[in-house]
């Protein structure tokens, strides 16, 4: 369950990638498409903005201007003259000096982009950073060895086989929650991964159902996601040993997800905990070097690591319920599902 | 009625979208992204000491094919405005050199990967989303391109993997390093990254 996903966010968040494919696009809204009314309206000294696009942009009056570049209503919209350059005194922008050679002038404005803010509060920020230093040591000093030991003896196929056993033992986790989440195409995608995969992929080894003629995509659905699509926030972060990056609502979805986990009912314990164990090593042996670069590129790993956490989760809360570009052109029952979904 | 509607609306869509799809987002990424695969498969490149060749084949690619300081304005966003010219010079050369050590090695070791350019979003005006695949042998990669129109070219300013920006991620870290330290203080770290590998 989702302690099995969690490795994956410990080591490497990003760069690992799953098997699955998710199309955020439609998700993405622009929010700087339209004008702001405030700047619109607010005019003064109403001035016609003529059609010119980037070099105008470059005027103090940066944000107004800026957005006046590209906006749809180029034509009938009227900008206020501000009497005093926007510009911070601070910085150095003179619109004469603009020119391609001297771009650093610009001063930055809000809202340039489609990016939002994703920041999480960490309260706990000494005890998550010794935790991270815990699992940094955990990673180089017992995983990775233990890893590279078994990558030597195993071919990967026979590792990939691995990985895809314990994530289609995973599916209850994802076929409920696709249901808590409304997204029924989800769901019906998932029950036939798992029929395909258990039976013709033996017992969950291959991974058929992927291929291009069937064509069903993992959905990587947990608690802590439908949480998310209720409308909960992330709480705040916590950096869990062993386990690794996570918030006050996905460590709650870990709880919940637990009891969705078929191994969890595995006596005694410490078989549970074994096959666990093995199941970190597989996984890692498959990503050998991620986390390492990951590392390398951060400044600060320990914020560039929790600032991917909170992207990544983010981007799975509003990814969901996005029905997959192509076309699923077997499996009747998932298209049939599909189209009520939202 | 109806119908005049939306043939107006249809209309003005062309007429105001026509100037600004110049060069569309998704044939710029693909061509330079092409361009970048073809020095990595030359295969009179393929030695270990040809790495070195590579990435001075790739600079100016690089340069034709990201904006430096939109990016680097972007990461640093209402800091970048606290930065005086000549900070902010040194700023965009030592960002584009960490990111050079840190992602040149991990693109020269491509190893014939997949890439699928799937579509292109336009986000406004003049900036899209370029939404790319990369296929490995056991899994698949989404990573898209964020590009905004400058003096007649799309130019990259953001790369998105997993669904994670990198110039939101730099700029956690350098709110979280200028919480406590000066501009300067930043600069030198920077400096000091570049050094070391």
């Amino acid at each position: 369950m989702k302690s099995f996903l969690f490795p994956v966010l410990l080591f490497a968040i990003l760069f690992m990638g799953c098997a699955h494919n998710h199309h955020p696009a439609s998700t993405l809204a622009p929010p700087s498409a339209s004008l702001q009314p405030q700047q619109v309206t607010a005019a003064s000294n109403s001035v016609q903005m003529p059609l010119k696009s980037q070099d105008m942009s470059a005027k103090s009056g940066g944000k107004s201007l800026d957005d006046m570049g590209k906006g749809i209503q180029e034509e009938t919209v009227v900008v206020s003259d501000p009497p005093e350059p926007l510009a911070t005194p601070a910085g150095p922008a003179k619109p004469e000096n603009e020119s391609v050679d001297h771009k650093e002038n610009l001063d930055y404005v809000e809202e340039e982009g489609a990016e939002e803010k994703v920041e999480i509060a960490d309260p706990l920020e000494p005890f998550n950073r010794a935790m991270y230093h815990f699992n940094d040591k955990l990673y180089f000093w017992v995983l990775k060895p233990v890893a590279q030991g078994y990558k030597k003896v195993v071919p990967e196929g026979a590792r990939v086989s691995v990985s895809n056993f314990f994530t289609n033992l995973t599916f209850p986790m994802r076929f409920v929650n696709c249901l808590l989440q409304a997204n029924f195409s989800g769901a019906a995608s998932e029950l036939g991964r798992f029929t395909v995969n258990t039976i013709w992929g033996i017992g969950g080894l291959l991974d058929p159902a992927s291929s291009k003629d069937i064509n069903l995509s993992k959905q990587d659905e947990d608690f802590g996601q439908s949480l998310g699509v209720y409308g909960l926030g992330q709480g705040f972060y916590i950096n869990w040993p062993i386990l690794g990056p996570s918030s006050l609502r996905d460590t709650v979805g870990l709880a919940g997800d637990y009891f969705l986990y078929p191994f969890n009912y595995v006596d005694p314990w410490y078989a549970v905990t074994g096959v666990k164990a093995y199941d970190k090593v597989n996984n890692t042996s498959l990503k050998i070097g991620d986390y390492e670069s990951l590392k390398e590129a951060a400044i600060d790993p320990y914020v560039a690591i929790r600032n991917a956490y909170i992207q990544y989760r983010q981007k799975k809360v509003k990814a969901r319920g996005v029905i997959p570009e192509p076309a699923r052109p077997v499996g009747a029952s998932s298209t049939l599902v599909g189209d009520k979904a939202p | 009625m109806k119908r005049q509607l939306a043939g107006l609306s249809t209309l003005m869509l062309f007429l105001f979208s026509l100037p600004v799809y110049a060069g569309a987002p998704l044939d710029t990424v693909q061509a330079n992204v092409n361009k970048v695969l073809e020095v990595l498969r030359d295969p009179a490149l393929k030695a270990e000491l040809a790495k070195e060749i590579k990435k001075d084949k790739l600079r100016p690619i690089y340069k034709g094919m990201f904006d430096d300081v939109e990016l680097s304005r972007r990461t640093m966003a209402r800091n970048w405005n606290n930065l005086n010219v000549t900070q902010r010079q040194e700023f965009v050369q030592l960002f584009r050199q960490v990111l050079e050590k840190v992602y040149a090695d991990k693109i020269i070791s491509y190893n014939n990967e997949k890439i699928v350019f799937d579509r292109e979003t336009l986000l406004s005006g003049n900036q899209a989303e370029v939404q790319t695949r990369i296929i490995t042998s056991s899994k698949e990669i989404p990573v898209s391109y964020r590009v905004i129109l400058k003096d007649g070219a799309w130019k990259v300013y953001d790369v998105v993997v997993e669904g994670v920006s990198l110039i939101q991620n730099y700029r956690s870290q350098f709110n979280d390093i200028l919480v406590k330290n000066t501009n300067e203080q930043l600069l030198e770290i920077l400096r000091k990254k570049v050094k070391e590998q």
